[in-house]
């Protein structure tokens, strides 16, 4: 009796064949699901790309006219997330390594949890902030008839993927073992020396990692950036002047899919623009994996 | 969005079994700007005469197909038939009856209006909206830009302000600074602003925004009032139109002789719209 209860070798390996089944079924369904959503993408962005005379690497976009140039929400979709980077990297790569390196596991503890809290509020609750207040301050601030402008779409969009940044850059920094900080400071090197040439070296892939994940995260905001980015098809005069309003592919795609008739050429063009979106965010969740890789060689 | 849908459903039940039961139910499809004037007006003619009376959306193109087809007794349009509709269905005579209409204002913010600016030529406003003019002073204002503000291209207030103004409703307006979409949004934008133009439904104009009076080519000076929308002469005016066929039934033309008097003409200003008729 005891050796059949000690050794089932049939029913175990059978209850393994039936998980493994489960999961490749799973893993397989991702997939599937995935080369689906490209394969629609490619197929439905087949129209506008066969069309010869659609000129969409053009700057005007007129559907009535059979103008689809999508210059102006490329763009757009660049220059918000360069603002938006170029707020949030700064602020979040100070603010990280203040918490990595202050050593308080009371102070990370709290500053980390209401950082996921501020990651975790939904985007349409940043653009109703950004309608508010921000769009009025910023019009005050720089003397505008309007603060519906791609600067006040960069700096909300800072806002909402500064935590994301923060929290990734400090687990970065803060997963260096503890042996290579006590081997520097044996060595008698100052604080800041061991942060610079000890501490930053070792978590500099993480910490780019954490920078690819929240441009992704940019780049695919849509609510927020619609509600303040002002809609305008048309690229900036001067080109970089964040003065003026925009639009993103995004907020193109929110305010417009509705409208366009399956099948058209207007439709086929706006799934264009999602199939470029998706393109740009799988390469940089590429890229983002092989920064994070590695880092896991490294250490 | 189940409980909404489940009620609905019940609805549509309970209305089909109405229109089942009831030998002479009207039934009334189309557009849905029309629908809130209509389906109001609607609920009171039933429970006062006892008659059903179906009221479905599905928009103005939908409408007159439904009613071309004889699916529909009464089409709703917020706008006029086409001369390509009329095509499609030449051996059939329709009539377009409007019930209300609603006007979309060319608006402009107060401090400009106050400054001076409170008239223009269509002419001067398609300037703006091409880009050709870019400041106040042009029209007597005060030397300020003009923050020209557009609207999504699929909105009806957009289409009939553009084809007014620019002669198509779907001309690009190389002019404009900013896009909106619903009036609510578009009249934030103007209120923000100290020197804007939008288009605006009559009904949001306020102290902070405020329409302009159209110039007319012989030099004549419409303003934006109740009354220059009823006649028509206000040339940014839409009719809100209810279209049948020349075999209308006889309780199809009772309800539309309903929706012309006073009760119906007060669920019209109800919705938001002006009515035709006192």
């Amino acid at each position: 009796m005891s050796v059949i209860t000690l050794n089932p070798p049939s029913s175990r390996k059978y209850r393994f064949s039936g998980t493994q089944a489960y999961c490749f079924a799973s893993a397989a369904l991702s997939i599937l699901i995935v080369g689906t959503i490209l394969l629609t993408l490619l197929v439905q962005s087949g129209p506008i790309l066969l069309t010869g005379n659609a000129d969409i690497i053009g700057t005007k976009w007129n559907p009535s006219d059979g103008k689809f140039g999508i210059l102006p929400m490329l763009f757009g979709s660049v220059f918000v997330m360069s603002i938006a980077v170029s707020i949030a990297f700064p602020v979040g790569l100070m603010a990280a390594v203040y918490i990595a390196e202050t050593r308080s596991s009371k102070l990370r503890r709290v500053l980390k949890s209401t950082l996921e809290i501020l990651a975790g509020i939904p985007s349409i609750v940043y653009g109703l902030i950004g309608v508010t207040y921000l769009n009025i301050w910023i019009a005050d601030l720089f003397d505008l008839q309007s603060g519906r402008i791609i600067l006040t779409a960069g700096i909300l969009l800072g806002i909402m993927i500064l935590p994301t940044f923060l929290t990734l850059t400090e687990d970065a920094i803060s997963a260096v073992p503890v042996k290579y900080r006590e081997n520097a400071k044996s060595l008698g090197l100052y604080r800041h020396e061991v942060f610079l040439s000890i501490i930053l070296p070792k978590a500099k892939s993480g910490i780019a990692g954490a920078g690819l994940l929240a441009l992704g995260r940019a780049l695919g905001e849509t609510m927020a950036v619609m509600l303040v980015i002002g809609s305008l098809d048309r690229l900036p005069s001067p080109l970089l002047n964040p003065l003026s309003s925009g639009q993103t592919i995004t907020s193109k795609l929110g305010r417009e899919v509705t409208e366009s008739a399956f099948g058209s050429p207007h439709f086929s063009a706006l799934v264009f623009m999602g199939l470029l979106l998706v393109l740009i965010t799988i390469f940089l969740t590429i890229a983002s994996r092989y920064l994070f890789r590695q880092k896991d060689q490294h250490v | 969005m189940i409980p909404s849908l489940r009620y609905s459903i019940f609805v549509a039940l309970a209305a089909t079994l109405a229109a089942c039961s009831a030998p002479d139910a009207i039934s009334v499809s189309g557009s849905s700007t029309v629908l809130p004037a209509v389906s109001k007006a609607a609920d009171q003619y039933s429970a006062e005469t006892g008659i059903s009376v179906i009221v479905n959306a599905g928009g103005s193109g939908g409408g007159f197909n439904q009613l071309a087809e004889g699916q529909t007794d009464i089409g709703m349009m917020s706008r006029d038939i086409t001369a390509g509709e009329l095509g499609k269905f030449a051996s059939l005579n329709f009539q377009e009856i409007a019930i209300g209409r609603d006007a979309v204002v060319p608006s402009i913010s107060s401090e400009i209006y106050d400054a001076g600016v409170t008239a223009l030529t269509l002419s001067q406003i398609s300037d703006i909206y091409s880009g050709r003019v870019d400041n106040w002073s042009e029209f007597g204002g005060p030397d300020r830009a003009i923050f020209a503000i557009d609207k999504e291209a699929s909105r009806g207030t957009r289409q009939i302000f553009m084809k007014v103004v620019m002669g198509d409703p779907k001309a690009e307006a190389a002019g404009a600074d900013l896009v909106t979409g619903s009036n609510n949004e578009e009249q934030t934008a103007l209120t923000q602003s100290d020197a804007a133009i939008g288009m605006l439904s009559y009904a949001w104009l306020n102290e902070e925004v405020r329409g302009l009076s159209i110039i007319l080519e012989d030099g004549k000076r419409i303003e934006a009032s109740l009354d220059t929308i009823r006649t028509g002469e206000f040339p940014f005016v839409r009719n809100l139109n209810v279209v049948t066929r020349d075999d209308t039934s006889q309780a199809a033309q009772a309800f539309i002789a309903y929706l012309l008097g006073p009760k119906g003409q007060k669920m019209v200003e109800d919705a938001g719209y002006i009515r035709v008729s006192n």
